[in-house]
Protein backbone atom coordinates (compact mmCIF):
# COMPACT_ATOMS: atom_id res chain seq x y z
CA UNK A 1 0.00 0.00 0.00
CA UNK A 2 2.67 2.44 1.06
CA UNK A 3 4.83 1.46 -1.94
CA UNK A 4 2.03 1.99 -4.38
CA UNK A 5 1.50 5.52 -3.12
CA UNK A 6 5.24 6.20 -3.43
CA UNK A 7 5.25 5.22 -7.07
CA UNK A 8 2.61 7.77 -7.86
CA UNK A 9 4.59 10.73 -6.64
CA UNK A 10 5.99 12.73 -9.50
CA UNK A 11 8.25 14.55 -7.06
CA UNK A 12 9.59 13.66 -3.71
CA UNK A 13 11.95 15.64 -1.64
CA UNK A 14 13.47 13.84 1.31
CA UNK A 15 14.93 15.63 4.34
CA UNK A 16 16.56 18.29 2.21
CA UNK A 17 18.89 20.79 3.78
CA UNK A 18 20.06 23.82 1.84
CA UNK A 19 23.11 25.94 2.52
CA UNK A 20 23.70 29.34 0.98
CA UNK A 21 27.30 30.50 0.71
CA UNK A 22 28.26 27.33 2.60
CA UNK A 23 27.16 28.87 5.90
CA UNK A 24 23.56 30.00 5.85
CA UNK A 25 21.27 27.05 6.56
CA UNK A 26 18.04 28.11 4.87
CA UNK A 27 15.99 24.90 5.06
CA UNK A 28 16.58 22.23 7.64
CA UNK A 29 15.33 18.88 6.47
CA UNK A 30 12.27 19.56 4.34
CA UNK A 31 10.28 16.63 2.93
CA UNK A 32 7.61 17.40 0.39
CA UNK A 33 5.83 15.05 -1.97
CA UNK A 34 3.76 15.91 -5.00
CA UNK A 35 1.37 13.17 -6.16
CA UNK A 36 1.17 12.93 -9.93
CA UNK A 37 -1.47 15.18 -11.43
CA UNK A 38 -2.32 16.96 -8.21
CA UNK A 39 -1.97 20.51 -6.99
CA UNK A 40 -0.07 21.03 -3.75
CA UNK A 41 0.44 24.24 -1.82
CA UNK A 42 3.47 25.31 0.17
CA UNK A 43 2.44 27.88 2.74
CA UNK A 44 4.44 29.92 5.18
CA UNK A 45 5.49 33.41 6.12
CA UNK A 46 8.35 35.60 4.92
CA UNK A 47 11.74 33.95 5.14
CA UNK A 48 10.27 30.54 6.00
CA UNK A 49 12.15 28.82 3.19
CA UNK A 50 9.45 28.39 0.56
CA UNK A 51 11.41 29.85 -2.34
CA UNK A 52 14.51 27.97 -1.27
CA UNK A 53 12.51 24.73 -1.40
CA UNK A 54 11.42 25.47 -4.97
CA UNK A 55 14.96 26.39 -5.99
CA UNK A 56 16.25 23.14 -4.56
CA UNK A 57 13.79 21.33 -6.82
CA UNK A 58 14.46 23.40 -9.97
CA UNK A 59 18.21 23.62 -9.46
CA UNK A 60 18.24 27.41 -9.52
CA UNK A 61 19.95 27.35 -6.12
CA UNK A 62 23.26 27.19 -7.87
CA UNK A 63 22.77 30.61 -9.41
CA UNK A 64 22.55 32.02 -5.89
CA UNK A 65 25.52 30.15 -4.51
CA UNK A 66 23.29 27.72 -2.67
CA UNK A 67 23.51 23.94 -2.59
CA UNK A 68 21.75 20.91 -1.18
CA UNK A 69 23.93 19.76 1.70
CA UNK A 70 21.78 16.83 2.79
CA UNK A 71 18.87 14.77 1.52
CA UNK A 72 17.80 14.21 -2.06
CA UNK A 73 15.24 15.21 -4.64
CA UNK A 74 13.74 12.59 -6.91
CA UNK A 75 11.63 13.35 -9.95
CA UNK A 76 9.69 10.53 -11.60
CA UNK A 77 11.82 8.09 -9.68
CA UNK A 78 15.18 9.56 -10.75
CA UNK A 79 17.53 11.24 -8.30
CA UNK A 80 18.03 14.74 -9.72
CA UNK A 81 19.96 16.28 -6.83
CA UNK A 82 23.05 16.75 -9.01
CA UNK A 83 21.33 17.53 -12.33
CA UNK A 84 21.90 20.99 -13.88
CA UNK A 85 18.95 23.38 -13.80
CA UNK A 86 18.68 23.57 -17.59
CA UNK A 87 18.50 19.79 -17.83
CA UNK A 88 15.78 19.65 -15.18
CA UNK A 89 13.70 21.91 -17.40
CA UNK A 90 14.25 19.38 -20.16
CA UNK A 91 13.03 16.61 -17.83
CA UNK A 92 9.80 18.52 -17.21
CA UNK A 93 10.33 20.69 -14.14
CA UNK A 94 9.62 24.37 -14.62
CA UNK A 95 9.87 27.02 -11.93
CA UNK A 96 8.01 30.30 -12.32
CA UNK A 97 10.28 32.40 -10.15
CA UNK A 98 9.24 34.99 -7.61
CA UNK A 99 8.43 38.48 -8.83
CA UNK A 100 7.23 37.68 -12.36
CA UNK A 101 10.52 38.41 -14.10
CA UNK A 102 9.30 38.39 -17.70
CA UNK A 103 11.86 39.33 -20.36
CA UNK A 104 10.98 43.01 -20.27
CA UNK A 105 12.43 44.13 -23.57
CA UNK A 106 10.90 41.27 -25.50
CA UNK A 107 7.29 41.01 -26.64
CA UNK A 108 5.04 38.30 -25.16
CA UNK A 109 5.45 36.36 -28.41
CA UNK A 110 9.21 36.56 -28.05
CA UNK A 111 9.03 35.64 -24.37
CA UNK A 112 7.31 32.43 -25.39
CA UNK A 113 9.79 31.78 -28.18
CA UNK A 114 12.71 32.26 -25.80
CA UNK A 115 11.40 29.41 -23.65
CA UNK A 116 10.93 26.98 -26.55
CA UNK A 117 12.85 23.76 -25.94
CA UNK A 118 15.60 22.99 -28.39
CA UNK A 119 14.21 20.97 -31.25
CA UNK A 120 10.63 22.22 -30.94
CA UNK A 121 9.44 22.83 -34.48
CA UNK A 122 8.08 26.18 -35.54
CA UNK A 123 4.61 24.76 -36.05
CA UNK A 124 4.63 23.06 -32.67
CA UNK A 125 5.69 26.35 -31.10
CA UNK A 126 2.93 28.23 -32.88
CA UNK A 127 0.36 25.71 -31.72
CA UNK A 128 1.71 25.98 -28.18
CA UNK A 129 1.49 29.79 -28.31
CA UNK A 130 -2.12 29.70 -29.48
CA UNK A 131 -3.00 27.31 -26.68
CA UNK A 132 -1.41 29.67 -24.16
CA UNK A 133 -3.22 32.68 -25.59
CA UNK A 134 -6.45 30.68 -25.28
CA UNK A 135 -5.79 30.25 -21.59
CA UNK A 136 -4.88 33.92 -21.25
CA UNK A 137 -6.95 35.90 -23.77
CA UNK A 138 -5.89 39.17 -22.10
CA UNK A 139 -2.34 38.42 -23.13
CA UNK A 140 -3.26 37.76 -26.74
CA UNK A 141 -4.29 41.37 -27.21
CA UNK A 142 -0.85 42.54 -26.21
CA UNK A 143 1.23 39.86 -27.80
CA UNK A 144 3.33 42.31 -29.79
CA UNK A 145 3.93 45.03 -27.22
CA UNK A 146 6.93 45.21 -24.91
CA UNK A 147 6.44 42.86 -21.98
CA UNK A 148 7.93 45.35 -19.52
CA UNK A 149 4.91 47.57 -20.02
CA UNK A 150 2.27 44.91 -19.37
CA UNK A 151 0.26 45.16 -16.16
CA UNK A 152 1.28 43.06 -13.17
CA UNK A 153 -1.44 40.52 -13.85
CA UNK A 154 -0.55 40.24 -17.51
CA UNK A 155 3.10 39.77 -16.62
CA UNK A 156 2.19 36.97 -14.24
CA UNK A 157 0.12 35.34 -16.96
CA UNK A 158 3.04 35.68 -19.35
CA UNK A 159 5.43 34.16 -16.81
CA UNK A 160 3.09 31.17 -16.48
CA UNK A 161 2.64 30.92 -20.24
CA UNK A 162 6.38 31.08 -20.75
CA UNK A 163 6.77 28.17 -18.34
CA UNK A 164 4.13 26.15 -20.20
CA UNK A 165 6.14 26.41 -23.43
CA UNK A 166 8.84 24.29 -21.80
CA UNK A 167 6.28 21.42 -21.65
CA UNK A 168 6.43 20.91 -17.89
CA UNK A 169 5.16 17.86 -16.09
CA UNK A 170 5.63 19.67 -12.80
CA UNK A 171 4.89 23.37 -12.71
CA UNK A 172 6.15 25.28 -9.68
CA UNK A 173 4.93 28.79 -8.99
CA UNK A 174 6.43 31.15 -6.45
CA UNK A 175 3.81 33.54 -5.09
CA UNK A 176 1.91 34.20 -8.30
CA UNK A 177 -0.68 36.26 -6.39
CA UNK A 178 1.84 38.77 -5.07
CA UNK A 179 0.62 42.32 -5.52
CA UNK A 180 -2.42 41.37 -7.57
CA UNK A 181 -6.02 42.39 -6.99
CA UNK A 182 -8.23 39.59 -5.58
CA UNK A 183 -10.26 39.23 -8.78
CA UNK A 184 -7.05 38.70 -10.74
CA UNK A 185 -5.78 36.15 -8.25
CA UNK A 186 -9.05 34.30 -8.68
CA UNK A 187 -8.75 34.44 -12.46
CA UNK A 188 -5.16 33.20 -12.49
CA UNK A 189 -5.82 30.44 -9.97
CA UNK A 190 -8.81 29.35 -12.01
CA UNK A 191 -6.60 29.07 -15.06
CA UNK A 192 -4.00 27.11 -13.11
CA UNK A 193 -6.71 24.67 -12.13
CA UNK A 194 -7.78 24.38 -15.75
CA UNK A 195 -4.19 23.74 -16.87
CA UNK A 196 -3.86 21.10 -14.16
CA UNK A 197 -7.02 19.35 -15.26
CA UNK A 198 -6.66 19.65 -19.02
CA UNK A 199 -2.97 18.95 -19.35
CA UNK A 200 -2.41 16.75 -16.33
CA UNK A 201 0.39 19.02 -15.18
CA UNK A 202 1.22 18.58 -11.50
CA UNK A 203 1.45 21.88 -9.65
CA UNK A 204 3.46 22.96 -6.63
CA UNK A 205 2.20 26.35 -5.54
CA UNK A 206 4.02 28.59 -3.08
CA UNK A 207 1.66 31.10 -1.53
CA UNK A 208 1.26 33.50 1.34
CA UNK A 209 -2.34 33.92 0.34
CA UNK A 210 -3.45 30.74 2.10
CA UNK A 211 -7.14 31.32 1.65
CA UNK A 212 -6.96 31.46 -2.13
CA UNK A 213 -4.41 28.66 -2.39
CA UNK A 214 -6.32 26.20 -0.20
CA UNK A 215 -9.34 26.61 -2.47
CA UNK A 216 -7.59 25.03 -5.45
CA UNK A 217 -5.09 22.52 -4.04
CA UNK A 218 -5.67 19.05 -2.63
CA UNK A 219 -2.97 19.18 0.04
CA UNK A 220 -0.83 21.78 1.72
CA UNK A 221 2.41 21.96 3.62
CA UNK A 222 3.12 24.68 6.12
CA UNK A 223 6.75 25.72 6.39
CA UNK A 224 8.14 27.73 9.26
CA UNK A 225 11.78 28.49 9.94
CA UNK A 226 13.05 26.08 7.33
CA UNK A 227 10.96 23.12 8.55
CA UNK A 228 7.64 21.56 7.64
CA UNK A 229 5.44 22.15 10.67
CA UNK A 230 2.16 20.94 9.27
CA UNK A 231 0.95 18.79 6.38
CA UNK A 232 -2.57 17.81 5.52
CA UNK A 233 -5.39 17.90 3.04
CA UNK A 234 -6.71 21.30 2.08
CA UNK A 235 -9.88 20.56 4.00
CA UNK A 236 -8.00 19.64 7.15
CA UNK A 237 -5.82 22.73 6.93
CA UNK A 238 -8.77 24.99 6.34
CA UNK A 239 -10.50 23.69 9.44
CA UNK A 240 -7.37 23.69 11.59
CA UNK A 241 -7.86 26.19 14.35
CA UNK A 242 -4.33 27.64 14.18
CA UNK A 243 -4.51 28.12 10.46
CA UNK A 244 -7.94 29.65 10.78
CA UNK A 245 -6.88 32.02 13.44
CA UNK A 246 -3.70 33.27 11.89
CA UNK A 247 -3.95 32.65 8.19
CA UNK A 248 -7.53 32.73 7.18
CA UNK A 249 -8.77 35.33 9.59
CA UNK A 250 -12.28 35.62 10.90
CA UNK A 251 -13.96 35.37 7.53
CA UNK A 252 -11.99 38.20 5.99
CA UNK A 253 -8.89 37.60 3.97
CA UNK A 254 -5.68 37.80 5.93
CA UNK A 255 -2.32 36.89 4.59
CA UNK A 256 0.91 36.21 6.39
CA UNK A 257 2.26 39.68 5.90
CA UNK A 258 -0.15 40.93 8.51
CA UNK A 259 0.44 38.33 11.13
CA UNK A 260 2.87 38.83 13.96
CA UNK A 261 5.66 36.35 13.62
CA UNK A 262 6.43 35.49 17.23
CA UNK A 263 2.97 34.32 18.14
CA UNK A 264 2.87 31.81 15.30
CA UNK A 265 6.29 30.50 15.99
CA UNK A 266 5.44 29.92 19.62
CA UNK A 267 2.54 27.72 18.70
CA UNK A 268 4.18 25.48 16.14
CA UNK A 269 7.72 25.19 17.26
CA UNK A 270 7.36 24.75 20.98
CA UNK B 1 32.28 78.29 -47.67
CA UNK B 2 33.35 75.55 -50.05
CA UNK B 3 30.39 73.19 -50.14
CA UNK B 4 32.08 70.55 -52.26
CA UNK B 5 34.97 70.41 -49.84
CA UNK B 6 32.63 70.33 -46.87
CA UNK B 7 30.59 67.46 -48.30
CA UNK B 8 33.79 65.63 -49.10
CA UNK B 9 34.80 65.98 -45.46
CA UNK B 10 31.38 64.86 -44.31
CA UNK B 11 31.15 61.86 -46.63
CA UNK B 12 34.62 60.61 -45.85
CA UNK B 13 33.95 61.25 -42.20
CA UNK B 14 30.79 59.16 -42.40
CA UNK B 15 32.68 56.32 -44.10
CA UNK B 16 35.42 56.39 -41.47
CA UNK B 17 32.69 56.53 -38.86
CA UNK B 18 31.12 53.35 -40.24
CA UNK B 19 34.49 51.71 -39.76
CA UNK B 20 34.30 52.71 -36.11
CA UNK B 21 30.82 51.17 -36.12
CA UNK B 22 32.31 47.98 -37.53
CA UNK B 23 34.47 47.81 -34.44
CA UNK B 24 31.72 48.95 -32.07
CA UNK B 25 29.28 46.22 -33.19
CA UNK B 26 31.55 43.70 -31.47
CA UNK B 27 31.40 45.72 -28.25
CA UNK B 28 27.62 45.89 -28.40
CA UNK B 29 27.25 42.13 -28.90
CA UNK B 30 29.18 41.43 -25.71
CA UNK B 31 27.58 44.24 -23.76
CA UNK B 32 24.13 42.86 -24.51
CA UNK B 33 24.94 39.47 -23.02
CA UNK B 34 27.34 40.38 -20.21
CA UNK B 35 26.53 44.01 -19.33
CA UNK B 36 30.18 45.01 -19.60
CA UNK B 37 32.01 46.95 -22.27
CA UNK B 38 34.60 44.48 -23.47
CA UNK B 39 37.93 46.23 -23.00
CA UNK B 40 39.61 43.39 -24.88
CA UNK B 41 37.81 44.12 -28.15
CA UNK B 42 40.87 46.07 -29.39
CA UNK B 43 43.13 43.15 -28.57
CA UNK B 44 40.73 40.73 -30.26
CA UNK B 45 40.64 42.91 -33.37
CA UNK B 46 44.41 42.92 -33.54
CA UNK B 47 44.56 39.16 -33.03
CA UNK B 48 41.95 38.76 -35.76
CA UNK B 49 44.17 40.67 -38.18
CA UNK B 50 47.28 38.71 -37.17
CA UNK B 51 45.52 35.39 -37.60
CA UNK B 52 44.51 36.41 -41.12
CA UNK B 53 48.13 37.38 -41.84
CA UNK B 54 49.42 34.14 -40.38
CA UNK B 55 47.08 32.11 -42.59
CA UNK B 56 47.63 34.14 -45.75
CA UNK B 57 51.16 35.57 -45.77
CA UNK B 58 52.79 32.97 -43.53
CA UNK B 59 50.91 29.81 -44.45
CA UNK B 60 50.34 30.88 -48.04
CA UNK B 61 46.57 30.52 -48.21
CA UNK B 62 44.67 32.88 -50.50
CA UNK B 63 42.87 35.70 -48.68
CA UNK B 64 39.39 34.51 -49.67
CA UNK B 65 40.16 31.33 -47.74
CA UNK B 66 42.28 32.84 -44.98
CA UNK B 67 39.63 35.33 -43.84
CA UNK B 68 36.75 32.85 -43.33
CA UNK B 69 39.17 30.41 -41.73
CA UNK B 70 40.34 33.13 -39.35
CA UNK B 71 36.70 33.88 -38.58
CA UNK B 72 36.15 30.23 -37.64
CA UNK B 73 39.27 30.20 -35.45
CA UNK B 74 38.26 33.42 -33.72
CA UNK B 75 34.71 32.09 -33.24
CA UNK B 76 36.27 29.21 -31.33
CA UNK B 77 38.50 31.58 -29.38
CA UNK B 78 35.47 33.61 -28.29
CA UNK B 79 33.73 30.50 -26.98
CA UNK B 80 36.98 29.49 -25.28
CA UNK B 81 37.24 32.80 -23.44
CA UNK B 82 33.79 32.27 -21.91
CA UNK B 83 34.57 28.67 -21.01
CA UNK B 84 37.98 29.29 -19.43
CA UNK B 85 37.63 32.71 -17.86
CA UNK B 86 34.13 34.17 -17.74
CA UNK B 87 32.22 31.18 -16.44
CA UNK B 88 34.12 31.35 -13.17
CA UNK B 89 32.99 34.93 -12.69
CA UNK B 90 29.27 34.24 -13.03
CA UNK B 91 27.41 36.02 -10.26
CA UNK B 92 30.35 38.26 -9.32
CA UNK B 93 30.15 42.04 -9.53
CA UNK B 94 30.21 43.36 -13.05
CA UNK B 95 33.33 45.42 -12.32
CA UNK B 96 35.25 42.15 -11.86
CA UNK B 97 34.24 41.04 -15.34
CA UNK B 98 35.32 44.44 -16.63
CA UNK B 99 38.73 44.00 -15.02
CA UNK B 100 38.94 40.55 -16.54
CA UNK B 101 38.46 42.00 -20.01
CA UNK B 102 41.18 44.55 -19.30
CA UNK B 103 43.53 41.77 -18.25
CA UNK B 104 42.61 39.87 -21.40
CA UNK B 105 43.45 42.89 -23.54
CA UNK B 106 46.88 43.24 -21.94
CA UNK B 107 47.42 39.52 -22.44
CA UNK B 108 46.45 39.62 -26.11
CA UNK B 109 48.75 42.57 -26.75
CA UNK B 110 51.61 40.81 -25.02
CA UNK B 111 51.14 37.55 -26.84
CA UNK B 112 50.89 39.17 -30.29
CA UNK B 113 54.03 41.16 -29.57
CA UNK B 114 55.82 37.98 -28.50
CA UNK B 115 54.73 35.99 -31.56
CA UNK B 116 54.67 38.53 -34.35
CA UNK B 117 56.94 41.32 -33.07
CA UNK B 118 56.40 45.03 -33.26
CA UNK B 119 56.96 45.85 -36.92
CA UNK B 120 53.92 46.87 -38.87
CA UNK B 121 52.72 44.52 -41.62
CA UNK B 122 50.15 45.08 -44.29
CA UNK B 123 47.18 42.91 -45.17
CA UNK B 124 47.10 43.76 -48.87
CA UNK B 125 43.49 43.13 -49.69
CA UNK B 126 44.10 44.18 -53.27
CA UNK B 127 41.70 47.11 -53.10
CA UNK B 128 42.95 49.82 -55.43
CA UNK B 129 44.25 53.05 -53.99
CA UNK B 130 43.22 54.90 -57.16
CA UNK B 131 40.98 57.73 -56.04
CA UNK B 132 37.32 57.25 -56.71
CA UNK B 133 35.32 60.31 -57.69
CA UNK B 134 31.62 60.58 -56.97
CA UNK B 135 30.95 63.70 -59.00
CA UNK B 136 33.45 66.15 -57.63
CA UNK B 137 33.90 64.32 -54.38
CA UNK B 138 36.87 62.10 -53.72
CA UNK B 139 36.34 59.00 -51.61
CA UNK B 140 38.69 56.24 -50.56
CA UNK B 141 37.83 52.84 -51.99
CA UNK B 142 38.95 50.86 -48.97
CA UNK B 143 36.79 53.03 -46.73
CA UNK B 144 33.88 52.38 -49.03
CA UNK B 145 34.49 48.63 -48.86
CA UNK B 146 34.78 48.75 -45.07
CA UNK B 147 31.59 50.78 -44.73
CA UNK B 148 29.83 48.19 -46.89
CA UNK B 149 31.08 45.41 -44.61
CA UNK B 150 29.84 47.31 -41.56
CA UNK B 151 26.39 47.78 -43.06
CA UNK B 152 26.24 44.14 -44.15
CA UNK B 153 27.08 42.99 -40.63
CA UNK B 154 24.49 45.38 -39.25
CA UNK B 155 21.79 43.86 -41.42
CA UNK B 156 22.96 40.34 -40.64
CA UNK B 157 22.76 40.93 -36.90
CA UNK B 158 19.38 42.64 -37.10
CA UNK B 159 18.08 39.53 -38.81
CA UNK B 160 19.92 37.23 -36.42
CA UNK B 161 18.27 38.82 -33.38
CA UNK B 162 14.88 37.86 -34.83
CA UNK B 163 15.78 34.16 -35.03
CA UNK B 164 15.06 31.82 -32.16
CA UNK B 165 18.70 31.76 -31.07
CA UNK B 166 18.85 35.54 -31.33
CA UNK B 167 15.71 35.91 -29.21
CA UNK B 168 17.24 33.62 -26.58
CA UNK B 169 20.34 35.84 -26.54
CA UNK B 170 18.16 38.90 -26.01
CA UNK B 171 16.36 37.06 -23.21
CA UNK B 172 19.71 36.39 -21.56
CA UNK B 173 20.54 40.08 -21.87
CA UNK B 174 17.32 40.84 -20.01
CA UNK B 175 17.46 38.41 -17.10
CA UNK B 176 19.91 35.58 -16.36
CA UNK B 177 17.81 33.99 -13.63
CA UNK B 178 14.62 33.97 -15.67
CA UNK B 179 16.59 32.52 -18.59
CA UNK B 180 17.87 29.66 -16.50
CA UNK B 181 14.37 29.07 -15.16
CA UNK B 182 13.07 28.22 -18.63
CA UNK B 183 16.06 26.10 -19.56
CA UNK B 184 18.09 28.58 -21.60
CA UNK B 185 21.79 27.90 -21.26
CA UNK B 186 23.06 31.32 -20.24
CA UNK B 187 26.65 30.10 -20.40
CA UNK B 188 26.33 29.00 -24.02
CA UNK B 189 24.59 32.25 -24.89
CA UNK B 190 27.34 34.38 -23.39
CA UNK B 191 29.90 32.19 -25.15
CA UNK B 192 28.06 32.70 -28.43
CA UNK B 193 28.07 36.47 -28.00
CA UNK B 194 31.84 36.41 -27.45
CA UNK B 195 32.26 34.14 -30.44
CA UNK B 196 30.25 36.48 -32.67
CA UNK B 197 32.13 39.53 -31.37
CA UNK B 198 35.37 37.74 -32.20
CA UNK B 199 34.19 37.19 -35.76
CA UNK B 200 33.34 40.88 -35.99
CA UNK B 201 36.89 41.52 -34.75
CA UNK B 202 38.25 39.67 -37.79
CA UNK B 203 36.27 41.92 -40.13
CA UNK B 204 37.36 45.06 -38.31
CA UNK B 205 40.94 43.81 -38.06
CA UNK B 206 41.22 43.13 -41.78
CA UNK B 207 39.74 46.48 -42.86
CA UNK B 208 41.63 48.57 -40.31
CA UNK B 209 44.77 46.49 -40.87
CA UNK B 210 44.55 47.36 -44.56
CA UNK B 211 44.16 51.05 -43.75
CA UNK B 212 46.76 51.56 -41.04
CA UNK B 213 48.85 48.37 -41.09
CA UNK B 214 48.78 45.50 -38.65
CA UNK B 215 50.63 46.27 -35.45
CA UNK B 216 50.02 47.02 -31.79
CA UNK B 217 48.33 50.32 -32.64
CA UNK B 218 45.36 48.34 -33.97
CA UNK B 219 44.28 47.62 -30.41
CA UNK B 220 43.92 51.36 -29.74
CA UNK B 221 40.83 51.36 -31.94
CA UNK B 222 39.12 50.48 -28.67
CA UNK B 223 39.05 54.15 -27.70
CA UNK B 224 37.06 55.33 -30.67
CA UNK B 225 35.04 52.14 -30.81
CA UNK B 226 34.04 52.58 -27.19
CA UNK B 227 33.09 56.20 -27.78
CA UNK B 228 30.82 55.13 -30.62
CA UNK B 229 29.30 52.31 -28.60
CA UNK B 230 28.59 54.62 -25.65
CA UNK B 231 27.11 57.31 -27.88
CA UNK B 232 24.94 54.67 -29.55
CA UNK B 233 23.76 53.35 -26.19
CA UNK B 234 26.06 50.33 -25.63
CA UNK B 235 23.38 47.74 -26.26
CA UNK B 236 22.02 48.91 -29.59
CA UNK B 237 23.49 47.78 -32.87
CA UNK B 238 21.50 50.39 -34.74
CA UNK B 239 22.86 52.89 -32.21
CA UNK B 240 26.42 51.80 -32.98
CA UNK B 241 25.89 52.37 -36.70
CA UNK B 242 24.30 55.80 -36.35
CA UNK B 243 26.71 56.92 -33.63
CA UNK B 244 29.63 55.84 -35.81
CA UNK B 245 28.42 58.01 -38.66
CA UNK B 246 27.86 60.94 -36.29
CA UNK B 247 31.26 60.65 -34.66
CA UNK B 248 33.00 60.25 -38.02
CA UNK B 249 31.36 63.34 -39.49
CA UNK B 250 31.80 65.49 -36.38
CA UNK B 251 35.41 64.43 -36.07
CA UNK B 252 36.31 65.04 -39.70
CA UNK B 253 34.46 68.31 -40.19
CA UNK B 254 35.24 69.58 -36.68
CA UNK B 255 38.94 68.85 -37.01
CA UNK B 256 39.08 70.79 -40.25
CA UNK B 257 37.74 73.86 -38.44
CA UNK B 258 39.62 73.40 -35.20
CA UNK B 259 43.02 72.17 -36.33
CA UNK B 260 44.13 75.55 -37.71
CA UNK B 261 43.04 77.16 -34.44
CA UNK B 262 44.60 74.76 -31.95
CA UNK B 263 47.44 73.59 -34.18
CA UNK B 264 46.55 69.90 -34.50
CA UNK B 265 45.35 67.18 -32.17
CA UNK B 266 41.77 68.34 -32.29
CA UNK B 267 40.48 64.92 -33.46
CA UNK B 268 41.32 63.40 -30.11
CA UNK B 269 39.77 66.35 -28.33
CA UNK B 270 36.56 65.97 -30.29
CA UNK B 271 36.35 62.25 -29.54
CA UNK B 272 37.02 62.90 -25.87
CA UNK B 273 34.37 65.62 -25.78
CA UNK B 274 31.79 63.32 -27.38
CA UNK B 275 32.50 60.53 -24.90
CA UNK B 276 32.48 62.75 -21.84
CA UNK B 277 29.42 64.74 -22.86
CA UNK B 278 27.48 61.60 -23.70
CA UNK B 279 28.13 60.09 -20.31
CA UNK B 280 27.25 63.36 -18.58
CA UNK B 281 24.20 64.40 -20.55
CA UNK B 282 22.77 61.23 -21.98
CA UNK B 283 24.15 58.20 -20.16
CA UNK B 284 21.97 55.77 -22.10
CA UNK B 285 23.28 57.13 -25.38
CA UNK B 286 21.11 57.71 -28.40
CA UNK B 287 19.41 54.34 -28.51
CA UNK B 288 20.33 52.62 -25.25
CA UNK B 289 17.47 51.08 -23.40
CA UNK B 290 16.50 52.16 -19.95
CA UNK B 291 15.33 49.67 -17.45
CA UNK B 292 11.61 49.72 -17.69
CA UNK B 293 9.93 51.20 -14.68
CA UNK B 294 6.20 50.99 -14.54
CA UNK B 295 4.36 53.31 -12.24
N1 LIG C 1 20.64 33.86 -1.96
C1 LIG C 1 20.60 33.77 -0.62
N2 LIG C 1 21.73 33.87 0.11
C2 LIG C 1 21.70 33.78 1.46
N3 LIG C 1 20.58 33.57 2.17
C3 LIG C 1 19.42 33.44 1.50
C4 LIG C 1 19.37 33.54 0.08
N4 LIG C 1 18.08 33.40 -0.32
C5 LIG C 1 17.37 33.22 0.81
N5 LIG C 1 18.16 33.24 1.90
C6 LIG C 1 17.72 33.06 3.30
O1 LIG C 1 17.09 31.81 3.41
C7 LIG C 1 15.93 31.90 4.22
C8 LIG C 1 14.72 31.42 3.45
O2 LIG C 1 14.48 32.30 2.36
P1 LIG C 1 13.39 32.05 1.25
O3 LIG C 1 13.59 33.06 0.19
O4 LIG C 1 13.41 30.63 0.85
O5 LIG C 1 12.06 32.37 2.06
P2 LIG C 1 10.57 32.48 1.54
O6 LIG C 1 9.76 31.56 2.37
O7 LIG C 1 10.49 32.32 0.09
O8 LIG C 1 10.19 33.97 1.97
P3 LIG C 1 9.31 35.08 1.19
O9 LIG C 1 7.91 34.79 1.50
O10 LIG C 1 9.75 36.35 1.81
O11 LIG C 1 9.63 34.99 -0.25
C9 LIG C 1 15.81 33.35 4.64
O12 LIG C 1 16.35 33.47 5.94
C10 LIG C 1 16.69 34.10 3.67
O13 LIG C 1 17.27 35.20 4.28
MG1 LIG D 1 10.07 33.54 -1.44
Amino acid sequence: MQEKVEAEHILSMNSVEVLYDNVMLAIKGVSVKVPKGEMIALLGSNGAGKSTTLKAISGLLKAERGRISRGEVTFQGTDITEVLAQNRVGMGICHVIEGRRVFEHLTPDENLTAAAPRGMSRSALNAENEKIYDYFPRLAERRNSQAGYLSGGEQQMLAIGRALVTQPKLLMLDEPSLGLAPFLVEEIFGILQKINQEEGVSVLLVEQNALAALEIVSQGYLIENGRVVMHGTAEALKSNSDIQEFYLGGGEETDFHNVKHYSRRKRWLS
Amino acid sequence: MDWVFLSELAINGALTGLLYSLFAIGLVLIYKASSVPNLAQGGLTMVGAYVVLALSHDAGLPLWLAIPLAAVIMFGLGFGIERVALRRLAGRPVVMILMLTLGLDIFLRGITLAIWGGTSRSVDLGVSYEPLFLGDIFVSRIHLVGAGVALALFVAFMLFFRTRTGIKLRAIADDYMASWSVGISVERGVGLSWALASVVAVAAGVIWGEIQGVDQALSLLLLKGLTVAVLGGLDSILGAVIAGIILGVVENVGADFLDPLVGGGSRELIVAAVLILTVMIRPHGLFGRHDIERV
